[in-house]
């Protein structure tokens, strides 16, 4: 039986089993809704349909919660059966504190019984979707912002930086436009969730985004319940928050200069090789235009290198921007089990959970 | 007493340039950077920009988003520390040190450097962790009783130790006696190290670091013509598809020091590249004419170093050469009565028990970010030679790998607390509250 790679993240779950040139099998949403049992809800009327979401930022908060997900995406999902668990491979983001992934490993020893266990970071695994061992990750992600130098296959976490900010601010952003420019509208942030997917994109440059903001055409748009809302400039003003955080309210640089300050903290014999093969993941960053955008800021950036992005292999699916992590996931699974470099149920037993600090880096 | 198992110390080193923190065990720290902070001073600006982070501002996701800066609004003044805060360029805020001449004088600073490393960059709630910081061999017993007050009540940190610089380097690299040379951003420090404890009548310093190094390479470019633009005061624009040009910003509210920062790093990376350290005593006719190498500033100026190339790092051998660096004569007196690198050495092995002398000088250790200079070695070995007695074997070591060097402090420091015979040394917390914070002084030697 193939060995699971699972890639949990603040929106998405993505899993499936390793075949690593196809999309995931099971996408879905990693936000719950918890359902009281039948008898307290007469007592507490305003804690139905409470959302649950175990995974903040990247990192999973809420355990118990994270185990009923696993149990659902595992048993139902994916057909594994109780007494014949298989092997598993979990994706972490930037910065796991140690205490975070020994608590992983041991939920999956304990709860699920599992027999083999490894964990990477998403960064390295984003780099081998697309074919390389060295490079730079920019995850732009639901919860947070990682932006990871990689060399030969080591995370430098010297020169690592990870941002919490990511898709929800960008929601919240255009919620905050849109309710200026449609007072009259009630927005449910669910509806400004798939609005941002369908409409928001990036201006070409920092010139085309002020004229958007001087004049843009708008378009009609019906939500779900029948109330009909305007949009213009505001689906450009989400793309270009990535860009001039001021937009957020944060006083900080844009995508492209954190990316070159993080690589100068790099030895310079690596920048080329770095800044050359920029690779871009995560949900957000498959906005239209954020690519073009992204190339055409690298090309104006102060650095001697400019940052190039790679292109991935014809042979992955398309979209693989989107989880371009399950997908290198599925490649080093295929490495790692057969060689039996994983933690396995023999050695969590001898050691305990710490032995995931030594096994899997 | 706390013996701790399963339990992962967390070990910093809080030196002059940078800080480094990370998980004991682990081979380089997690986070690593610098250990000034901005300050921008409430009293000055009077408009509400710069008000804490939970007032009511217009955006709601402001609350949820963890701001990009570790600030905290102490009565008059905001402080930014990381190196992501401190790439922004913010009107009116100045650059400061919490360390003046290796003692602390800002403990607000230095809370906030800490508090940073954990929130920010490791992640980690300060109460499960024992902690091991390291300090500089002439830390005072009032600094080391105040350290353990600030960690005990408001990190309330289970357990702490508190490690001397040179010990752990001694450590790092699997020697409990041996010579200390730690070259680092702020200072350079000889100590030589005895079973594990620092001879304290024998270290000796010097301000000569790589900070100051960086001055001297900075005034030497300068009266060269060639200024160094700060990352912030320009901006590459398209006035024609594929053709670029950069334009100058101007900021008029950006303070000296901040500026004075942002051209440090850049000149610390051009030192980083490029220089190296001569192989004889800096000589002005030797090397006037040997070729330039090549530098590209990020604003896109190519700029040509020669003889700076090894004129500045030999002053870390003969800091009178400090004279001839035109802007530098303000540094004349400190340098007169400053030593260099050799004689130190020899000064401080010969204020050593004539029995382990001999031991010292074949285990010199060279550590910090400014030993890791290509070429440092050899040439202090060469001199060493020259001026030590005849039958003492010289022997200079260093690890191989740049970054080992750079952090061998840190890295002592992780072996050590990862060590089973350590675990009954930490300085716990019920010690603390039983016995007060003068007990450190006999738990930490």
């Amino acid at each position: 039986m193939e060995a699971v790679v699972v890639d949990a993240g603040s929106k998405l779950l993505k899993a499936g089993f390793a075949v690593p040139d196809q999309a995931p099998s099971m996408i879905i949403p990693t936000q719950m809704k918890r359902m009281l049992e039948d008898g307290s809800l007469a007592d507490n009327p305003s804690l139905e349909d409470t959302t649950v979401d175990p995974v903040v930022r990247g990192f999973i908060r809420d355990w118990d919660a994270m185990e009923d997900l696993l149990h659902h995406v595992l048993y139902s999902g994916l057909g594994w059966e109780m007494g014949n668990e298989g092997q598993i491979l979990f994706t972490d983001p930037l910065s796991t504190p140690k205490a975070v992934r020994e608590q992983l490993v041991q939920m999956m020893f304990e709860t699920f019984n599992i027999s083999g266990f490894y964990a990477s970071e998403q960064a390295v695994l984003s780099l081998y979707a697309v074919g390389r061992i060295s490079g730079c990750s920019v995850d732009i992600g639901h919860g947070k912002i990682d932006i990871a130098p990689v060399i030969e296959g080591a995370v430098q976490h010297i020169a690592s930086r990870r941002f919490e900010i990511g898709g929800i601010d960008l929601t919240k952003l255009l919620a905050q436009e849109l309710g200026k420019s449609n007072p009259l509208v009630n927005l449910n942030i669910s509806d400004v969730e798939s609005l941002k997917e369908q409409y928001s994109c990036c201006a070409e440059d920092e010139v085309a985004y002020k004229k958007t903001q001087q004049s843009c055409q708008t378009e009609q748009h019906t939500l779900p319940d029948g109330q009909v809302i305007t949009i213009g400039r505001e689906r450009y003003t989400v793309g270009e928050a990535l860009f001039q955080p001021s937009i957020l309210g944060l006083e900080a640089h844009g995508i492209i200069e954190q990316l070159v300050r993080s690589i100068s903290t790099v030895s310079s014999e690596n920048h080329r090789q770095l800044l050359e093969n920029t690779v871009l993941c995560g949900g957000t960053a498959s906005m239209t235009g954020f690519e073009d955008r992204f190339q055409k800021e690298a090309s104006l950036c102060s650095s001697s290198i400019r940052p190039a992005l790679v292109k991935p292999p014809e042979y992955m699916p398309e979209n693989l921007i989107k989880y371009s992590a399950w997908v290198g996931g599925a490649i080093l699974a295929k490495v790692v089990f057969p060689q039996n470099q994983h933690v396995t149920k023999g050695d969590y037993d001898e050691n305990g959970p710490s032995i995931v600090h030594k096994k899997c880096f | 007493m706390y013996g701790g198992d399963e339990v992962s110390a967390i070990v910093i080193d809080l030196g002059s340039h940078t800080c480094k923190a990370g998980y004991a065990g682990e081979d380089a720290p997690k986070a690593v950077f610098p250990s000034v902070v901005g300050s921008i001073d409430q009293m000055e600006v009077d408009d509400p920009t710069n008000v804490e982070k939970n007032s009511g501002s217009a955006l709601d996701s402001k609350n949820n988003v963890k701001p990009l800066d570790s600030d905290k609004a102490k009565g008059k003044r905001k402080l930014y520390v990381g190196s992501q805060a401190l790439g922004y360029r913010r009107d009116h805020m100045e650059v400061l040190s919490p360390l003046k001449d290796g003692v602390v004088v800002d403990w607000d600073m230095v809370d906030s450097i800490w508090d940073h490393a954990f929130r920010e960059c490791l992640l980690i709630d300060p109460k499960e962790h024992p902690m091991l910081l390291a300090e500089s061999s002439s830390n005072t017993p009032q600094q080391r009783e105040r350290t353990a007050e600030l960690m005990f009540e408001k990190y309330k940190v289970p357990a702490l130790f508190l490690a001397k610089n040179a010990v752990l380097t001694s450590f790092a690299s699997g020697r409990a006696t041996s010579l200390v040379v730690d070259s680092g951003g702020g200072s350079t420090t000889v100590a030589p190290v005895h079973d594990g404890y620092v001879l304290q009548k024998a270290v000796a310093s010097s301000p000569i670091g790589g900070e100051f190094l960086s001055d001297c390479l900075m005034k030497s470019l300068e009266s060269k013509g060639i200024t160094i633009k700060p990352r912030y005061s320009f901006k590459r624009k398209e006035i024609r598809p594929g053709e670029f040009q950069t334009v100058d910003l101007d900021f008029p509210n950006t303070t000296e020091s901040y500026k004075l920062y942002s051209q440090r790093a850049i000149v610390s990376d051009i030192k980083e590249c490029v220089c190296r350290a001569p192989d004889t005593p800096y000589d002005e006719s030797a090397y006037s004419n040997i070729p330039m190498t090549p530098y590209e500033l990020p604003d896109g100026q190519t700029i040509e170093i020669g003889a700076d190339r090894f004129k500045t790092p030999d002053v870390l051998f003969n800091p009178s050469l400090v004279q001839t660096i035109p802007g530098m004569e303000s540094f004349a007196e400190v340098a007169s009565s400053v030593r260099g690198l050799p004689q130190m050495v020899i000064e401080s092995i010969n204020k050593c028990d004539v029995d382990i002398r001999r031991e010292l000088f074949s285990s010199i250790l060279l550590a910090g970010g400014t030993a890791s200079m290509q070429q440092l070695k050899e040439r202090l070995e060469k001199d060493l030679l020259e001026e030590s007695p005849q039958a003492a074997r010289v022997k200079v070591l260093a690890s191989g790998n740049a970054t080992e060097r750079r952090f061998s402090v840190w890295i002592g420091g992780s072996i050590l607390a990862s060590l089973g015979s350590f675990q009954q040394m930490w300085f716990s917390k019920s010690e603390y509250e039983e016995h007060g914070a003068s007990y450190i002084q006999r738990k930490c030697p």
